[in-house]
């Protein structure tokens, strides 16, 4: 369609040849798929957010249902927000820009649709897997193996279509925006490579290549730089070109936003080290990882400051169009995100911070400030466009900004105070230096009240979202959709060549190459990448065996599957960090060494529960089944949920040898052939055991029941290095039979 | 947790010193190369976006 859709015309000849316009036609059909697609999911992910605040304070909103509690619902949110909503806006936003930047129609309808639908597909997979437990447990990474390599097709289709249409370009100069798009575009791609290297074992099951302290390593290198190349730089591409459009005037500096384009993506991919401060990440990476996150405000807050004097003189526009005070909101909590982003990253507030609601308050803000507001500023500005109409109600959209200011305002505020709240409570010592809050159920109760504050914010902010899907839907009605733009252009080829020299002769050249401005920009962020990655393959080599440590049992691999399956990990960290605070409350630090055999690693990122890497052997397992059964029956006003159905569900040991096997094959150093029987010996042998000992504590248990291999797995924990060195039986339910006691950490390379 | 185990990697505080070296090298020659671009030049691609080739642009549309 692209091609045919060019039909030369001759211009009129005055003089010498005057160069040939040529016709063509921008595709609205795409962009209008996914503005709805964006819309849509965008209601989808923030219920399902919605539906996980409310169980924070009112456990029983999970209805008992395992599909629906919040250690499931949990990633079925943040991936419906960032990969659905935010995902889709970018596409919209970039399919509508792109074309008109590049004066030509996409490069492939084909690919364009192949793109759509591939995507919609993967998020449909992931709205289905997500709840019934099918995950890695690996934030924003968690869909298992077949859906992450259909991503990455999907992914390259993307990329086809966007370095396709540059190419066939009419304009012979890359916007800045274009550059941001590329951007995007590659280092997703390098990131989702990178962190999705995993073992199957089964079609819904796979293990990290990668263990511990690396494994931790390679996913906030992509956590972080996900934030970076997902949510922020497409979004900065989409404000250079529609804060523009909507002013109706120039960018306040192009040389600024230049400069902001190649600091961003150069420095961003350094400063991953932050989500990591007080691990096992070499002293200096911290260092350098703090200092260029704090380096990171720079080029951040000259995009926000060159994104808000744009409208120098043009904010008369701002009180009268909703769509401009979406912008200048979404501008100002990107410039805010970004101060608090690299603030949180300083070592001393880091402490603090760390593990507490106020990562939240900070996520939070960049998502529903600059993600959010962006979004609805672009679904309002491009709607009336395709649909040849205005907005059907000002008055309405106006509403939305303000009820989606306030939701804002309820949700982060409160979640600020909880997390400085818990992050003081934990730490805080009595004069004779003990722990002021030793329990840390009292401490999670005096925050209840600001998860409450939290779901209302929330639930402004979707009543928001269904006033614009109310306007939205009547401006469509008022109009006729246009499902291609009649547009002319000189064609690039057409057009005088570069002949000037100098600094600006050399830009010109380069962007007039797009595949050489796309290998540098690869290179800006490999070289980055690189300097992180290399220490997170020779740190594997570094860390120092500890020869008590030894494998998972067969029923604790069960448990430990179990545990990831229920996103316990989205509660509960496994990670005590060397501070008293945490050694007086939880035991002994975690050492490096201790996560040798952890594929994945589940060190977590917020307590909304306690630490669990020392739980192991803390409570007999009777209390273990009651707490897990109704947590409210050992700890009355826990807001942990119940999961009766683990008392019930059946353990699946069919599936144990492909586990062991798989395992093996990352590095784990079980016997060859242990899977073909003796594992089955071992794991009822030791089932067996936890059931007796729940005898003895007045709770009667079958031996086949997932609890059994849950409670394994929790009395685990944390045990290793409490036995002697010679000594594999320190695990209070482990008994492994066949289980090779002398193996190391050697083994495992 | 523990860092101490990474101190002992042989030569590891090269990448601190590159990291930092190639920073400044990159950054110094970047804002030395935009700060001399022409304006004629920055004018024209500030304009980029305002004009997006339609034949019938209805980027006027306000939403009243």
């Amino acid at each position: 369609m692209s091609v045919a859709a060019i039909q030369p015309t001759t211009a009129p000849a005055i003089g010498r040849a005057q160069p040939q316009v040529e016709s063509f036609k921008y595709d609205n059909a795409i962009v209008r798929a996914f503005a709805i697609a964006t819309v849509v999911w965008g209601v989808v992910g923030m219920s399902a957010g919605l539906l996980a605040a409310v169980q924070l304070f009112f456990p029983a909103a999970n209805l008992n249902l395992q599909f629906i509690t919040f250690g499931r619902i949990r990633p079925v949110h943040t991936n419906a927000v960032i990969f659905a909503f935010v995902g889709n806006g970018m596409f919209m936003g970039i399919y509508y820009s792109l074309q008109r930047l590049c004066k030509a129609r996409m490069f492939s309808d084909f690919i364009s649709w192949f793109h759509f639908w591939g995507w919609q597909a993967i998020i449909v997979s992931a709205a289905i897997t997500l709840p019934l437990g099918f995950t890695t447990s690996k934030e924003y990474a968690e869909l298992e193996w077949p859906i992450k390599i259909a991503i990455a097709i999907v992914w390259v289709a993307f990329t086809v279509n966007l370095i396709g249409t540059i190419l066939k370009r009419r304009e012979r100069h890359m916007y800045v925006a274009i550059w941001f798009y590329i951007a995007t575009a590659l280092t997703v791609a390098v990131l989702h490579v990178t962190n999705s290297m995993t073992m199957p074992a089964g079609w819904f099951k796979s293990y990290s290549m990668y263990a511990g302290v690396q494994d931790a390593l390679v996913q906030w290198w992509y956590g972080h730089n996900a934030v970076a190349f997902f949510l922020t730089t497409p979004y900065l591409g989409m404000m250079y070109y529609f804060l523009p459009k909507a002013a109706n005037r120039p960018v306040f500096s192009y040389r600024l936003s230049i400069i902001h384009f190649w600091a961003l993506i150069f420095v961003y991919i350094w400063a991953g080290p932050h989500h990591l401060l007080y691990t096992a990440l070499p002293d200096w990476a911290q260092s350098l990882g703090m200092v260029f996150s704090l380096m990171l405000i720079a080029p951040s807050w000259g995009g926000m400051l060159n994104g808000l004097l744009t409208l120098r003189g043009a904010w008369d526009k701002v009180r009268q169009d909703p769509m401009l005070k979406f912008m200048v909101v979404a501008i100002t909590a990107y410039g805010m995100a970004t101060l608090e982003g690299p603030t949180l990253a300083i070592k001393s507030v880091n402490s603090l911070s760390h593990y507490t609601d106020w990562t939240i308050a900070h996520v939070h803000t960049g998502a529903l400030g600059w993600n959010g507001f962006l979004t609805f500023s672009v679904l309002y500005w491009i709607f009336p466009r395709l649909y040849n109409t205005k907005l059907w109600s000002t008055k309405l959209a106006n509403y939305h900004f303000w009820i989606a200011l306030l939701g804002m305002m309820f949700y982060v505020v409160p979640m600020y105070v909880a997390g400085v709240t818990e992050g003081l409570m934990w730490k805080q010592f009595t004069p004779d230096g003990f722990l002021q809050y030793p329990n840390f159920l009292e401490i999670v109760l005096q925050i209840v009240p600001m998860y409450r504050l939290r779901a209302i914010g929330g639930t402004l902010y979707i009543i928001g979202v269904w006033f614009m899907v109310y306007n939205l839907y009547r401006t469509c009605k008022s109009g006729q959709f246009v499902p291609e733009t009649e547009a002319q252009a000189v064609p690039f080829r057409r057009q005088q060549p570069v002949t000037e020299h100098g600094p600006h002769w050399i830009h010109r050249w380069l962007e007039a190459k797009p595949l050489l401005f796309t290998t540098l920009s690869v290179v800006a962020i490999l070289i980055g990448g690189l300097v992180e990655i290399i220490p997170m393959y020779v740190v594997k080599e570094n860390v120092p065996t500890i020869s008590s440590v030894k494998p998972y049992s067969p029923l604790e691999v069960m448990g430990r599957d179990i545990y990831i399956r229920e996103g316990c990990v989205a509660c509960h960290s496994q990670m005590v960090r060397p501070f008293r605070s945490e050694t007086e409350r939880y035991g002994e630090y975690s050492k490096a060494g201790e996560f040798v055999y952890d594929h994945p690693f589940l060190w977590g990122s917020k307590r909304i529960g306690p630490d669990l890497h020392r739980i192991g052997g803390k409570y007999p397992n009777a209390w273990h089944y009651n707490h897990l059964e109704n947590p409210r029956s050992t700890s009355p006003g826990s807001i942990m949920p119940n999961y009766p159905w683990l008392l019930t569900q059946k353990l699946d040991v069919t599936s144990l040898p492909a586990r062991i096997q798989a395992l093996r094959r990352v590095g784990v150093p079980y016997p060859e052939g242990y899977e073909n029987g003796p594992a089955q010996k071992d794991l009822q042998a030791q089932a067996q055991k936890v059931v007796a000992d729940l005898k003895a504590g007045m709770v009667t248990a079958e031996t086949n029941r997932e609890i059994i291999a849950v409670i394994a797995y929790l009395q685990r924990l944390g045990t290793d290095i409490k036995a002697a060195p010679a000594n594999s039986a320190g695990a209070p339910a482990a008994s492994s039979t066949a289980m090779p006691n002398n193996v190391t950490r050697t083994a495992a390379k | 947790m523990i860092e101490h185990i990474t101190h002992d990697m042989n030569g590891i505080a090269i990448f601190g010193i590159f990291s930092i070296c190639l920073f400044f090298a990159f950054f110094t020659g970047m804002l030395l190369w935009a700060a001399r671009l022409k304006k004629t030049y920055l004018k024209s691609m500030q304009d980029l976006p305002l004009d997006g080739g339609e034949k019938i642009s209805n980027d006027k549309l306000s939403h009243e």
